[in-house]
């Protein structure tokens, strides 16, 4: 089923959670909402799940306004951040629960509520913990029960609000990858709700970056990694060193030094940001040969695995730059802690700064 | 006041045995000692009393005081009364702790305090505002007269004043627990396609079982034992508007004393089921406050 | 009412507050209200004079100094107790905790007729003070005995828990700085406790005050000497003198209110005291 989201805003008392949310989702995909926290991404959940009314703007679901239906006749499953379990009743009777409560005409007979409750404790390979109380489960067990509860009534569109939030981190991993197998599976239409960058990067067909009520970006994976849209998509997705200074002709001057734009996307700007990734910047010794590029000292080295993370101070004194160069290019280039060298971002990224400043000043 | 039904945590048994935050044993001992003797001089002595006094003249006059005819119709009463208000005051507490811990909306404290209210208020003032609502000299005391409707001095008036006094406990128990549970699992069933009724039924009631009964027994201690509110609504006719409380009463002014301890071992035990039962229902809400993380 | 509140999937709303509404307003509100309307009828000079004759204003010493008395009394035992339930093991704690809550569940006029059989110059405990010329019951400290009893499990039950989740770091730093036990006690624990102990002291009093059914079989009611101010609007009544029974329950309906209020921003406090900025 598709989902379109048409202008949604949402306010709660004086402040405004949502301004106008605009985007489509295509049958079977696999969407993120990923943003910081109060960004406004569980709210727009709610209201596709019809759990929050929006203040204006419609809810689509296959070409039909759903943004009135009731929550009972919208066909979504939903998976609560604390999974909200049924405490008093089996693992089982938690995911009978759908098939229970509906009206004697479309309920199931008890044989078949048992099959398809084992059938879905199957395919969330849990088979053998029917019987338990959710309290007696672990983290990662109780998100999978509450995923067979939201699927045994067959939902049309499955809404996961912070899926692997409130586990740690190995758990984490394996659930994700569960989760994306899963989702090949069945081929429902997925929303989950997260602000871990590298869950949403792992697991979504695509991404929506949200950021204070609002659609910074949306995209493949790849795409928003790769060609952020804006600052804020640039700063929170990924470590990233940031840059003021200004563009004349097609050259970035940044301090001291000046260096020539790739592909020029802005040729003159008196005030300007520039986003260079960690692992995308050259670090040479000074050999005074002449190359144009920032000046800094190498103030600590710490190798992390395959790579090797350089923590710079600029000469002119205007902050900290962090680089990591992979084994081989660290070995090449023999630099040792208070050398002083000279940095070239291999890639540059340039936003003409508006009036406001970066919402993150300095991000490693 | 609010801190009668308040859900006590259960000391899960800290023992600190660490020397940072131990007191002497002398200290401790002397400490352990006058607790005790200030708990035995006012709480042990006057629990004892009452059934060594019950007893003083023996078995039968024991047994005599319990089925005499006006004992018997006190006991009827005080049942009769506490089986209208205690289920009336539970259907208020179950819909004020619906709307106050499931929704929000402006004046939700002020809502709260004026549910206090009537623990704050003089057994014997909970009374008197019914007699100047219903009594001769009251509000409708004239238009009662005239239809030959006795409230003040007959059954209605006891049991408002009953309902008056017992007013708070239930919503008072479930406000604070069903806020805790949150909303999550309501919003959860009705997601799965449960009806409101089907929500209430088999997800939210199951989860405040513990703490409607904890509600419902304090409520039900009160509601029989009440003297003050009752005392002055109830004209103290014997055999017809008499509660055990104010059978005791008589007794006792009559000198007829081992008859009042006998009646008032009534309430004693009553007493010590109703604490029997708190202690066991304070460890379940313990269970189900814990959050299931 | 549905303006009133913010939009939600769960039904009932509207059925379960207005519910709410009326029935505390039957039960409740009207009711009370009718007690100042009735007081408002006899005038200012009618209310005062009755609020300030001689009986009355002795009543008012009495039932205010007692239950003061009283409160004070549990305050100090109130913290005790809870406190040694808290930290202690000894044989017989669980009953002794349960047992806190007796005049919680114990009516309060079979608590005063044993009261009053231990208290008398014969009593369990009445005897003991006899020879030393002291007399309990039946005169104004029996009155203080028994307000004592239907307090004490209003500063336990409000200490106890802050005991209970009082972190035990804080007095090992301050044993490991160098405090004594008594040191760590009075400037680390105590001043963590004390808006609980303020809270449960407040309650205390409230509930003494207003208090009847324990008191009239311990205190005599001898007036001027030992007659609390509930027994005097019962007097009043059965004298059918409904407009002086009136306009005392309004004053104390007053004091109700404001003990109240109160008690209210004293929780309040408590519980926002560290927690601003």
């Amino acid at each position: 089923m598709s989902i379109q989201i048409r202008y949604i805003t949402k306010s709660f008392g004086n402040f405004q959670a949502l301004k106008g949310i605009n985007f489509d989702i295509a049958p079977g995909e696999l969407v993120a909402l990923l943003g910081p926290s109060g960004c406004g991404k569980t709210t727009l959940l709610r209201i596709i799940a019809g759990l929050e009314w929006p203040d204006s703007g419609q809810i689509i679901f296959h070409g039909v306004d759903a943004t009135s239906r009731h929550v009972r006749e919208r066909e979504v499953g939903f998976v609560f951040q604390h999974y909200a379990l049924f405490r008093h009743m089996t693992v089982f009777e938690n995911i009978a629960f759908g098939l229970r409560v509906r009206p004697k005409a479309t309920r199931p007979t008890e044989h078949e509520i048992k099959e398809k409750v084992l059938r879905l404790l199957k395919l969330v390979q849990l088979e053998w913990l029917s019987d338990r109380y959710p309290p007696q489960l672990s983290g990662g067990q109780r998100q999978r029960i509450a995923l067979a509860r939201a699927l045994a009534v067959e939902p049309k569109v499955l809404l996961l609000d912070e899926p692997f939030g409130a586990l740690d981190a190995k758990v984490r991993k394996d659930l994700r990858r569960w989760l994306r197998n899963l989702h090949d599976e069945l081929h429902v239409t997925s929303v989950f709700v997260t602000h871990d960058q590298e869950e949403a990067l792992e697991v979504a067909d695509r991404i929506v970056v949200m950021n204070a009520g609002q659609v910074e970006q949306i995209g493949a994976p790849d795409e928003v990694y790769e060609h952020p849209a804006t600052p804020f998509v640039y700063q929170f997705l990924g470590d990233v060193n940031l840059f003021h200074g200004r563009v004349d002709d097609g050259w970035a001057k940044i301090g001291e030094a000046d260096i020539r734009l790739p592909e020029q996307e802005v040729d003159q700007s008196d005030s300007a940001l520039f986003f260079v990734r960690p692992h995308e910047i050259e670090v040479n010794r000074s050999n005074g040969n002449g190359v144009k590029g920032i000046g800094a000292f190498v103030r600590d080295i710490r190798r992390y695995g395959a790579v090797v993370r350089l923590e710079l101070e600029r000469t002119d004194g205007d902050g900290f730059v962090e680089a990591v160069l992979s084994r081989e290019e660290f070995k090449a280039n023999t630099v040792r802690k208070g050398d002083e060298v000279i940095l070239q971002p291999k890639r540059i990224k340039v936003f003409p700064q508006a009036a406001e400043p970066a919402p993150i000043d300095y991000v490693i | 006041m609010s801190v009668a039904v308040a859900i006590p945590q259960s000391s899960p048994g800290q023992v600190h045995s660490r020397l940072a935050n131990r007191e002497p044993a002398w200290v401790r001992w002397t400490l352990i000692s006058l607790a005790l003797v200030f708990l035995t001089g006012f709480l042990v002595l006057p629990l004892a009393v009452v059934f060594s006094q019950a007893f003083s003249k023996g078995w039968s006059v024991y047994a005599s005081a319990l089925v005499e005819s006006n004992a018997l119709a006190a006991i009827r009463l005080t049942l009769l009364v506490a089986a209208i208000s205690v289920p009336l005051n539970l259907v208020f507490g179950l819909s004020a702790a619906w709307a106050i811990a499931k929704f929000d909306f402006s004046g939700k404290s002020l809502l709260i305090t004026l549910i206090d209210l009537p623990f704050s208020v003089s057994p014997v003032v909970s009374g008197l505002i019914y007699v100047l609502m219903f009594g001769l000299q009251g509000w409708f005391g004239g238009w009662l007269a005239d239809h030959d409707i006795k409230i003040i001095f007959a059954v209605p008036g006891i049991v408002m004043a009953t309902i008056f006094v017992t007013f708070p406990f239930v919503a008072r128990e479930l406000i604070p627990l069903m806020q805790a549970q949150g909303t999550d699992e309501e919003e959860a069933a009705i997601v799965l396609g449960a009806s409101g009724w089907q929500t209430f039924w088999r997800v939210t009631l199951p989860n405040i079982k513990w703490g409607l009964l904890y509600g419902v027994i304090l409520s039900n201690a009160r509601a029989m034992g009440e003297f003050g509110a009752v005392s002055v609504v109830s004209g103290h006719i014997r055999g017809l508007t008499n509660t055990i409380p104010l059978h005791v009463e008589i007794l006792y002014n009559e000198y007829n004393s081992a008859a009042a301890f006998a009646v008032a071992s009534l309430l004693a035990l009553l007493a010590l089921v109703t604490l029997a039962l708190k202690s066991f229902l304070e460890w379940r809400l313990h269970a189900s406050i814990t959050p299931s993380k | 009412m549905s303006v009133l509140r913010k939009n939600s999937v769960l039904p009932g709303f509207n059925l379960a507050m207005g519910f709410t509404l009326l029935y505390l307003s039957l039960i409740v509100l009207i009711p009370l209200s009718a007690t100042f309307i009735k007081t408002a009828s006899l005038g200012w000079g009618g209310f005062w004079q009755v609020i300030t004759t001689p009986r009355v204003l002795a009543s008012y010493k009495l039932t205010f100094s007692a239950a003061l008395i009283g409160a004070g009394i549990n305050t100090v035992f109130g913290l005790l107790i809870a406190w040694v339930l808290v930290r202690y093991e000894f044989f017989g704690k669980k009953v002794i905790d349960a047992i806190v809550d007796l005049p919680f569940a114990l009516p309060t006029a079979v608590a005063g007729i044993s009261l009053a059989t231990i208290y008398s110059t014969k009593g369990w405990v009445g005897q003991l003070f006899a020879p030393l010329g002291v007399k309990i019951a039946y005169t104004p400290l029996g009155v203080v005995v028994a307000l004592t009893f239907i307090g004490l499990p209003f500063v336990v039950r409000t200490v106890q828990p802050v005991l209970e989740e009082f972190e035990v770091e804080l007095e090992e730093a301050a044993a490991s700085l160098g405090a004594t036990r008594l040191q760590t006690f009075l400037k680390v624990i105590f001043p963590t406790l004390w808006p609980a102990l303020l809270t449960g002291f407040a309650l205390a009093f409230a509930r003494a005050v207003g208090e009847y059914g324990s008191v009239i079989f311990i205190a005599g009611n001898i007036p001027m000497v030992s007659e609390i101010t509930p027994l005097l609007i019962i007097t009043k009544l059965e004298q059918y003198d409904y407009a002086g029974a009136t306009a005392l329950a309004s004053s104390m309906l007053i004091v109700s209110f404001i003990l109240l209020l109160a008690i209210n921003l004293l929780q309040w406090w408590g519980q926002h005291r560290h927690t601003k900025h």
